[in-house]
């Protein structure tokens, strides 16, 4: 019995001193896609991590950069997608702890709306106005340079008069 | 026509300079923390010097200030007596936590045995823990009710007025 007490309260004390470190699964659930390893492992992990921010970095992705903290994050995508993680559930992870900045490419939602339109409406709207400025230009008459007549002209006055002809 | 133009060119600079000015003053490194208001991610690591595994639902029904930094990290070196001393003052009251990213262990153990400490620090294995956090450079500190859930964070070396107004809102919401 005393045995059994001090087996229990060893497995108790080694089940104390187990590190936990937080898992993607406590935030996005079971993976959803299947293991992958080989090149397609680094082919995923590439594809992913460009489209994930370094936030330690001037706009570069955690697949370009090679500060510390880019790396730790392109260790944990490489993991993730060696469990069987989706690329969809992965860049949920990442927005859950860094928000919509961590994604290079922003979401089509709220103000992130305005970064997809604005420029395409920008665009229309400078189209539209240069061809209707091109568009007027060409229906606008052009002005005939004023022709003199012999009262204004001596010269073309004798010439007219010499050759005999009035207009 | 000219006038739709001029009009659309004026909305479109406005609008511009709305946003622009929107940004003025703002430090282009703080970025709001989506964690603000959630259940803090939980984690149990190993503590520099005693080995012991430290967990942070160990903590619940106190406030918790959490506090992420490294030694290779000169504006820990400004905030490390600020936290330290407000630790020893409210022993009891609020709990602190370091965690040390991206670091060595000796180097950890050196810097606490030459500046000295006041609760756990724990070393954070690949830096998932601060990936978990949102932690995008140290220092950063998180404000943590008795819940666990993070109230607020810090960005950059906190000094004792802000300490303090940080751990009012963890004891109170």
């Amino acid at each position: 019995m005393k045995r059994l007490i001090l087996l229990l309260m060893l497995a108790t004390s080694l089940v104390a001193q187990e590190v936990k470190i937080p898992d993607a699964e406590q935030f996005v659930g079971k993976p959803q896609g299947q293991p992958v390893s080989g090149a397609l492992l680094d082919q995923r992990t590439n594809e992913t991590g460009g489209l994930l921010r370094c936030p330690v970095c001037q706009g570069m992705s955690i697949a370009d950069s090679p500060s510390e903290m880019a790396v730790n994050m392109k260790h944990q995508v490489r993991e993730l997608i060696a469990r069987g993680y989706t690329q969809e559930q992965i860049l949920r992870y990442f927005e859950r702890s860094y928000g919509q900045f961590v994604l290079l490419k922003p979401k089509f939602q709220g103000v992130n709306t305005l970064v997809w339109i604005l420029p395409i409406i920008a665009l229309a709207v400078g189209a539209f106005a240069i061809f209707s400025m091109m568009g007027k230009s060409g229906s606008q008459p052009v002005d005939e340079p004023p022709v003199a007549t012999a009262e204004e002209d001596p010269y073309l006055a004798e010439v007219r008069k010499l050759t005999g002809r009035q207009s | 026509m000219n006038r739709v133009v001029l009009i659309a060119g004026i909305l479109i600079t406005v609008a511009l300079v709305a946003i622009l000015s929107a940004g003025l003053g703002k430090d282009p490194q703080h970025i709001d923390s989506p964690l603000i208001g959630k259940q803090a991610p939980d984690f149990a690591l190993k503590a520099v010097g005693t080995g012991e595994t430290i967990d942070l639902t160990q903590f619940r029904g106190k406030p918790l200030v959490v506090n992420f930094w490294a030694t290779w990290c000169r504006p820990c070196y400004e905030e490390h007596p600020v936290l330290v001393s407000n630790a020893q003052m409210m022993q009891g009251q609020v709990q602190f936590l370091g965690v040390v990213f991206q670091d060595k262990e000796e180097k950890i153990q050196q810097f606490l045995n030459e500046r000295g400490t006041a609760y756990p620090t724990l070393v954070d294995q690949a830096g998932k823990t601060a990936i978990a956090y949102g932690v995008g450079g140290v220092p950063e500190t998180f404000f943590l009710n008795k819940d666990g859930r993070i109230v607020d964070k810090f960005v950059g070396p906190i000094d004792s007025e802000s300490l303090q107004t940080n751990i009012r809102k963890a004891m109170t919401q």
